[in-house]
């Protein structure tokens, strides 16, 4: 369906499939971001400077921009269209994203007395990403939110699970306390279960959501496990970030290979730790902490050892040691990943004095009456969240297992869609493609070869490294922020030749810098009528039409400029949420 | 039949010989180098001897231009490829032409490593890869009268002998990361620095490199731990890091270099790696290894060559020479013949 906005002619909204298809292949780094960031609109809104805007483009869809502007995974900027092979590197979309936050002028959010209310009680377990998420939005349509926190400090993992030399506590407050503004309880060191039964919850409220993360560490099975000196990674790291550290010997290993490894490794260096080894199944290749992680950790003095496979702790009475074997990787699993095999006969020991497990997590059993997996956790569905109790919903890293912050704040939001679906009876908020004509951007060709601008950090590496609060990365200033803005290349513009006045000139075919405009025979498009394919000819007399693949594209405003009768338009497309048009039953 | 087409990208030692072996045996095959150098080959291991002066410039150069147009083998230089497509066989050109092959061989180089957290440092710090990394130390050498080395590989080592040579004063910091793959412990420290200071060398205990500054004299001020040298130049001798960067999209197996099976196959029909950027597990040592040296470089590229050709030839893996470079043994104990 499309319509036209209300106020506004030139502008049209549309939920034909053909359209998100378009987002889709068309603007990668929005459709790679869970919570589907409107990415192109807040890098141009940081380039014009206009700070508080970008921001609020990103709080929109993600809620926590300056806490995820430092420690996002950036599944966006592996899509970014500027990393493809020829193009040089991605877009520092996540650094923009800090700037957002750091150079903005504190848009004011509103509050709970300008809010809408409808009687409605939710009860959200847990103050991690998700939680948050969830409250936000379901206070935001007037739900009266009551959040139950077992720590003394909201944030879950981003207050106890990452370290405040990559997260300054100052941020996760400031964020959070913006969302608590919209009317939300906070009831901190309520562990539901023990000092409050989740039934009771349920019965008091219209909805709860247990949103309670993943606070139990996997073990590895593995002979010497016990040992003194052993410690699992997210245990290790909430001693650190409760200010409570355990002793650490001079020779650390650290087992595993995603964030937490790498905030155990260099917080033990921070420690007094000498000698600190992150030890990978896989290879660095395969690590999908981010390149900045990776060379930060690096240059702090931390070595990464690839291709081995712990076998069993060395040590009498205390650890001395770990046995590895040496890996092979094999073929590509449908995961993604490849098969691991030992190399039988590879056996060897590296030294050590502590070895810390950060080999992921998992959430904790709740006694409930409602349907559980093998391991006692409950079970919710994936697409509603609900539980086989009335009222009941998960969300978050306790019903997906260990994900992302930006993974976990997109399923906090969905999921209060679904609550809110079914306690008011209606949906609040649909996706939709906004179309608006515009005029030819003022992006210039040259900026395509500006260099990415590297995150500034904390120099000599040493003083970093005395304490375990001063924040690294140090933030773009608002130069370097517009220079990194300048070479987004706003894949959210969409071209297009008017092919009934098209004149076959070809002028622009001359000026595109790549092969992004093409003679073409055939259009062939899928079953959602979008354009799967352009069918290219180089016989003259079988062309039938000149076309921009936008998908090759990148937005230089060239073609525009040379064209002579005028025949090229520009439309800013972009997935937008609004309000649901249509409202829908509950049940 | 078409005939087919060979790709190497590489035109070191174990690329050129590669290409070479590939003529050698298929007369009628379409073969093509794509180097980023410049036309003109030399031998790299010579770069030491150059910089002590034993040899001119011109000795380097063995293999003449000539020979790749007698052997029908089309070189082409300056060229760097920037992505590799597994799906349609074919390589993408910086300039943005697209070759197609039949068979592949990679044999990159490497580009001197210097650890992240000295890579502030890095313009105060000489590497010894190229001819023209050559000429910078000779060219610096004249107004040194004493070198650091931080190292423990077999270019540092040949390197610190031409530094005698010339009657330099040498200090030496032993470095873990130049003796990969070997574990590096106590013992092992012991036992080289005990040769290195046999031979006259300095050999520093403190190891954690914290600063380097250039004084207005054009010596060099370097805070190793709590003690302070001040040394003419500083060579930096961490291992290569191969430049295969254009394959962080081809779904290749990636390590330190590219994972290779013992017959240097990299996982994918006709595809193989040779020299500086294999990466193979090597049994009697448990553990990876790349290619060390010029004659392993060659023995690799002529391997792949033949395997690609012909079909599986076991690369002979040989427990006591498959370390032996130019006569040194260089297996777990190569600084012995220091």
């Amino acid at each position: 369906m499309k319509s036209n906005d209300e106020n506004d002619n030139s502008v049209v909204y549309s939920t034909e499939p053909e359209d998100f298809y378009y987002m889709d292949i068309n603007v990668p780094c929005q459709a790679a971001c869970p919570a589907l960031t409107n990415i192109p609109a807040y890098i141009r809104a940081l380039y014009e400077k206009q700070y508080g805007q970008s921001y609020e483009f990103n709080r929109m869809a993600n809620i926590l921009p300056g806490i995820l502007g430092r420690i996002c995974s950036r599944p966006c900027e592996n899509k970014c269209r500027h990393g493809e092979s020829e193009l040089g590197q991605p877009v520092n979309i996540c650094h923009i994203k800090r700037a957002a936050a750091d150079l903005q002028d504190k848009v004011p959010l509103p509050i709970a007395e300008d809010l809408p209310t409808f009687g409605k009680k939710v009860a959200i377990i847990g103050s991690g990403p998700a939680g948050l998420a969830a409250a936000h939005d379901l206070a935001t349509i007037g739900a009266h939110v009551t959040i139950y926190e077992a720590m003394d400090q909201p944030g879950g993992m981003l207050r106890y699970g990452i370290p405040e030399f990559r997260l300054p506590r100052q941020i996760i407050k400031a964020e959070i306390d913006r969302i608590l503004k919209l009317g939300i309880n906070l009831k901190t060191n309520i562990r539901v279960g023990t000092d409050v039964a989740i039934e009771a919850l349920v019965d008091r409220h219209d909805a709860v959501l247990l949103a309670a993360g993943c606070y139990q560490s996997n073990t590895l099975h593995i002979p010497g496990e016990v040992l003194p000196g052993v410690y699992p990674g997210l245990e290790f790291m909430m001693d650190v970030c409760k200010d409570q550290p355990p002793e650490l010997g001079s020779r650390v290993l650290v087992i595993g290979a995603g964030f937490t490894a790498f905030d155990c490794a260099r917080s033990a260096l921070r420690l007094g730790s000498q000698d600190v080894r992150i030890c990978l199944r896989r290879t660095e290749e395969d690590l999908v902490v981010t390149k900045d992680e990776i060379f930060e950790a690096k240059a702090e003095g931390i070595r990464i050892e690839s291709l081995l496979l712990s076998r069993r702790v060395i040590g009498q009475g205390k650890v001395e040691g770990m046995e590895f074997v040496r890996t092979h990787p094999g073929e590509l699993q449908p995961d993604g990943k490849r098969r691991i095999s030992a190399i039988e006969g590879s056996e060897f020991i590296l030294p050590a004095d502590t070895i810390i497990m950060a080999t992921g997590q998992k959430p904790v059993p709740f006694d409930i009456a409602a349907r559980k997996d093998d391991s006692g956790i409950p079970t919710a569905d994936r697409k509603t969240y609900q539980t086989s109790m009335p009222g009941l919903y998960i969300a978050g890293d306790y019903l997906s297992g260990p994900s992302t912050v930006i993974e976990a704040i997109a399923m906090g939001r969905w999921a209060a869609e679904k609550i809110a679906e079914d306690i008011i009876g209606r949906r609040f908020r649909e996706l939709a493609v906004r179309m608006e004509d515009t005029q030819i951007t003022d992006r210039q060709r040259a900026w395509d070869f500006i260099p990415r601008q590297e995150m500034p950090t904390v120099k000599p590496i040493d003083t970093r490294l005395t304490g375990m609060d001063g924040e690294v990365e140090t933030g773009y200033d608002s130069r370097m922020a517009e220079e990194e803005a300048k070479r987004c290349y706003l894949c959210n513009l969409h071209y297009e030749i008017d092919i009934s006045r098209c004149i076959y000139c070809r002028y622009c075919i001359d000026v595109a810098p790549r092969d992004c405009i093409k003679l073409v025979e055939k259009v062939e498009t899928n079953e959602v009528g979008a354009i799967t394919n352009l069918v290219e000819t180089k016989d003259w007399e079988a062309v039938n039409a000149v076309v921009i693949d936008n998908q090759r594209c990148i937005r230089c405003g060239e073609c525009m400029r040379v064209c002579p009768v005028d025949c090229i338009s520009v439309t800013r497309v972009e997935l937008v949420e609004k309000m649901a048009q249509s409202e829908t039953q509950n049940g | 039949m078409a005939e087919k087409h060979f790709i190497v990208i590489g035109n070191g030692p174990a690329g050129k010989e590669a290409a070479f072996t590939l003529r050698e045996r298929d007369p009628e095959s379409r073969i093509t180098v794509i180097s980023k150098g410049r036309a003109s080959s030399y031998t790299p291991h010579l770069l030491p001897d150059l910089v002590a002066g034993k040899i001119q410039e011109e000795d380097l150069y063995g293999c003449s231009l000539n020979s790749y147009a007698e052997n029908d083998i089309k070189l082409r230089c300056c060229q760097e490829v920037v992505d590799l497509n597994l799906l349609k066989n074919e390589v993408v050109l910086e300039h943005k032409e697209v070759l197609s092959f039949d068979g592949l061989i990679i044999a990159v180089g490497g580009t001197p490593r210097i650890p992240e957290n000295l890579l502030a440092y890095k313009d105060l710090m000489y590497t010894l890869k190229t001819l023209e990394d050559a000429k910078i130390w000779v060219k610096k050498l004249q107004q040194s009268e004493s070198v650091l080395i931080i190292g423990g590989d077999l270019t540092s080592l040949v390197l610190t002998k031409a530094l005698i040579h010339l009657n330099k004063k040498v200090s030496f910091i032993l470095n873990e990361d130049a003796f990969w793959p070997l574990r590096y412990d106590d013992d092992l420290f012991k036992e080289a620095a005990q040769r290195l200071t046999d031979k006259g060398i300095k050999v520093l205990y403190d190891r954690n490199i914290k600063k380097i500054e250039q004084l207005q004299d054009g010596t060099n001020k370097v805070q190793v731990d709590d003690q302070v040298l001040q040394v003419g130049m500083v060579g930096a001798f961490f291992g290569l890091v191969p430049d295969i960067g254009f394959l962080a999209h081809s779904g290749l197996r990636i390590d330190r270099g590219i994972l290779v099976d013992k017959h240097l196959n990299v996982g994918v029909e006709n595809i193989y790696a040779a020299g500086d950027c294999a990466q193979i597990y090597h049994p009697d040592i448990k553990d990876y290894w790349i290619s060390i040296g010029y004659e392993n470089a060659r023995m690799l590229g002529r391997t792949a060559a033949l395997n690609l050709n012909c079909g599986c030839r076991e690369e002979e893996v040989k427990p006591e020479s498959i370390f032996e470079v130019q006569g040194i043994n260089i297996n777990t104990t190569w600084w012995t013949e220091f």
